[in-house]
């Protein structure tokens, strides 16, 4: 009998989008009967400006954590990209176009480096990030100085064609954000799941001597997550960019946690071997709209946001392991009627 | 040369080196760098960081890790100074800042330790609420206003230009790194580190150490954060955001090793002074301080790729060595050829 709902839960587990699922129409409905407005295409849909560019990254850091690393530098490469952008463009006289895909570049190359030391240097990922995100952020101030705009101020007064990126809306409704990430998902899915390369990344995630062993170039394989989670964090740079209308170095440095949540959230073992796509995404779209919702149907200050947003985590994560694991529950439980006993 | 060699395998004794050979360098630069106040204020200004570098190395040496520092230093400067603020007793005040740095690393120790979650997931989520926690408690304003006798503490100096703060956080990593190297229940925190299973085998409480590291952790934190609030005078609710990431750097350029059991104490120590002391080095040298993160990141960087790389050659060699032991004279004789 007190089995029977664990045991349930730990069916519903097993598809953890499914779950994800549930907890985001969860959300629809209760903020919905809260405040009618939030139901509104205009409002829902026009809240997705915030929350974009951490749903982007954290599709690609998805890559980066089945391989058993971690990336906190993806904030950091936004703002580079972002000031590189308004640097090149307005300082250099570049096309915005040659200047957005130049930003690309120079985060694959951030990217890569930093793969690099992970891989073939053999440095632990969280480091080797963590040195990442202070010397990226720390090369956008630079390059910021080079501007003869104050950097504080940000370069604005971009092309109509630019800021049109996160202006444009399908049919009327839809922002073109949305569109972007869509699409990217549907780009990382096939890649993750679909492709040769995908299921390298989780072969190098469970065992990477043994995907070494069965000839895969693990360390490469490796070395390329940390490009595409650059190549993510430069894209969202570019949409934030033209949203903003404004090129900053700072855009982005709040980042780091909301990303690393949204792909915890999402079931992927930060331990690498496990992750999907498509739990990062949905994960990803449940913290935005908790972000969204609460300060719009329950009148949350926007200051006290990551308290739920922490609870979530907390929640889920102890919930897994505690569903993983049964027997630890038991052992709580024992724990407990023990205590009890020896104070009677 | 024997000697010499051992002393360098020691790492934190490595880090004082390159402290030592940093300042030296920069004071050939910039003489005025090496007067007894700017090397003091050097020292004075790592303070706060190491303490937390100090407090988030018991975690990191029993290899996990802690994010939530930042926002428990940011809780505790909170509680205190608002009730400094408000008329409550010192002894009230700095009381219930520890307390709450007690109850974050109980919290953290029981989700990482108990219920085996791993530590960066779980402290993320810890660091979301009490950062929220600071939001609420303080409303959104800021705690201004500190008693005078509370603030001037940190003007307080001794022996010239040493404050009283970094003179007592001192000797108490002295005399923790002391504890930690030379007492039974010290050197668990190590072997905790080193091997986990391996300790619980030998009757080590692997849990409950961890669970003493995170609690030590979170009230180092808190003492940080009641530092910070006499140093700086008027506490935000972002005090402390990003310190973690700092306080983590910190201890790897002391030499500590983020996969835990290797590193010490005084390392920390050592890597907070490095840290904090970036940004006027720069001024020293004539560069603008915007080189701060920079200079930093490359640092980190340097230090953890050469650490990496001298350790992958020591275990390819002790591996080939263990070869050549297991396979006798002859086959090693071949082996080594065939290299």
């Amino acid at each position: 009998m007190k089995h029977s709902p664990l045991e349930r839960f730990k069916k519903g587990v097993k598809s953890w989008e499914t779950v994800l699922l549930g907890l985001l129409l969860a959300e629809f409905v209760i903020f919905g009967i809260a405040n009618p407005k939030f139901l509104m295409p205009r409002v829902l849909l026009g809240s997705v400006n915030d929350i974009i560019s951490i749903c982007i990254i954290s599709l690609f850091v998805t890559f980066v954590m089945i391989t058993g690393g971690i990336d906190i530098q993806a904030g950091s490469i936004v703002g580079l990209s972002s000031i590189v952008i308004g640097v090149t463009w307005q300082d250099f006289g570049l096309n915005i176009w040659v200047a957005a895909i130049l930003a690309m570049v120079v985060a694959a190359l951030c990217g890569a480096l930093s793969g690099f030391f992970v891989a073939y240097c053999g440095v632990q990922p969280m480091v080797v990030t963590l040195g990442g995100s202070f010397l990226y952020t720390g090369i956008a101030l630079l390059v910021s100085n080079i501007s003869a705009t104050a950097s504080y101020k940000g370069i604005s007064g971009f092309p109509e064609d630019f800021t049109q990126i996160a202006k444009f809306k399908l049919f009327g409704v839809i922002p073109s954000q949305l569109l972007i990430f869509a699409a990217l998902t549907v780009i990382a899915y096939f890649l993750l799941h679909k492709s040769k390369f995908g299921r390298k990344v989780f072969l190098v995630g469970v065992n990477p001597r043994a995907a070494e062993y069965s000839g895969i170039n693990s360390r490469f394989v490796t070395l390329l997550t940390y490009v595409l989670s650059g190549v993510s964090a430069s894209i969202a740079g570019i949409v934030l960019t033209a949203y903003l209308g404004t090129a900053k170095s700072d855009i982005g440095v709040t980042f780091t946690l909301p990303i690393i949540t949204a792909v915890v959230l999402g079931g992927t073992l930060s331990t690498g071997g496990k992750g999907s796509v498509i739990g990062t995404a949905l994960a990803a779209l449940v913290i935005g709209v908790l972000r969204f919702g609460l300060p719009l149907s329950f009148k949350v200050s926007n200051q006290y946001l990551d308290i739920p947003v922490g609870l979530l985590l907390l929640i889920v994560v102890v919930g897994r392991s505690i569903a993983a694991n049964p027997t630890l529950l038991r052992k709580l439980g024992i724990g407990k009627a023990k205590r009890q006993k020896n104070k009677a | 040369m024997n000697t010499l060699k051992k002393i360098t395998k020691i790492r934190e004794i490595n880090s004082l080196f390159f402290l030592i050979a940093l300042f030296a360098i920069v004071g050939m630069v910039n003489p005025a760098f090496l007067a007894p106040t700017t090397l003091f204020n050097c020292f004075n200004d790592s303070v706060v960081f190491t303490l937390l570098a100090t407090g988030i190395a018991f975690v990191i040496l029993t290899g996990e890790i802690d994010v939530s520092i930042g926002a428990t230093l940011g809780l505790s400067a909170a509680i205190s100074s608002s009730l400094l603020r408000d008329g409550a007793s010192w002894f009230v005040a700095i009381a219930a800042g520890l307390l709450a740095g007690v109850v974050v690393g109980l919290i953290n120790g029981f989700g990482v330790s108990t219920l085996g979650i791993p530590s960066l997931i779980f402290t993320l989520g810890t660091n979301g609420v009490v950062r929220g926690m600071i939001y609420v408690y303080t409303g959104g304003a800021w705690v201004e206003n500190l008693p005078a006798s509370f603030t001037k503490l940190s003007q307080v100096k001794l022996f010239g230009n040493l404050t009283i703060f970094y003179l007592v956080v001192l000797l108490g990593v002295i005399a923790a790194h002391i504890a930690l190297t030379h007492t039974r229940r010290g050197r668990y925190f190590i072997a905790v580190g080193d091997n986990a299973a391996g300790a619980t085998l030998v009757g080590i409480p692997a849990k409950r150490t961890k669970i003493l590291a995170y609690v030590l952790c979170g009230v180092l934190a808190s003492v940080a954060g009641i530092i910070y609030s006499s140093r700086i005078g008027f506490i935000t609710p972002t005090a402390g955001n990003g310190y973690e990431m700092k306080a983590i750097a910190a201890c790897v350029l002391g030499g500590i090793s983020l996969s835990g059991g290797l590193g010490s104490l005084l390392g920390a120590s050592i890597g907070a002074v490095i840290m904090s002391s970036v940004s006027r080095i720069l001024v020293f040298l004539g560069f603008s301080s915007d080189y701060d993160n920079t200079i930093t990141g490359i640092l980190l960087i340097t230090i953890v790729v050469i650490d990496a790389l001298t350790q992958n050659r020591a275990a390819t060699k002790s591996r080939h060595e263990r070869l050549a032991a297991r396979t006798g004279p002859a086959h090693a004789k071949k082996g080594g050829a065939a290299k």
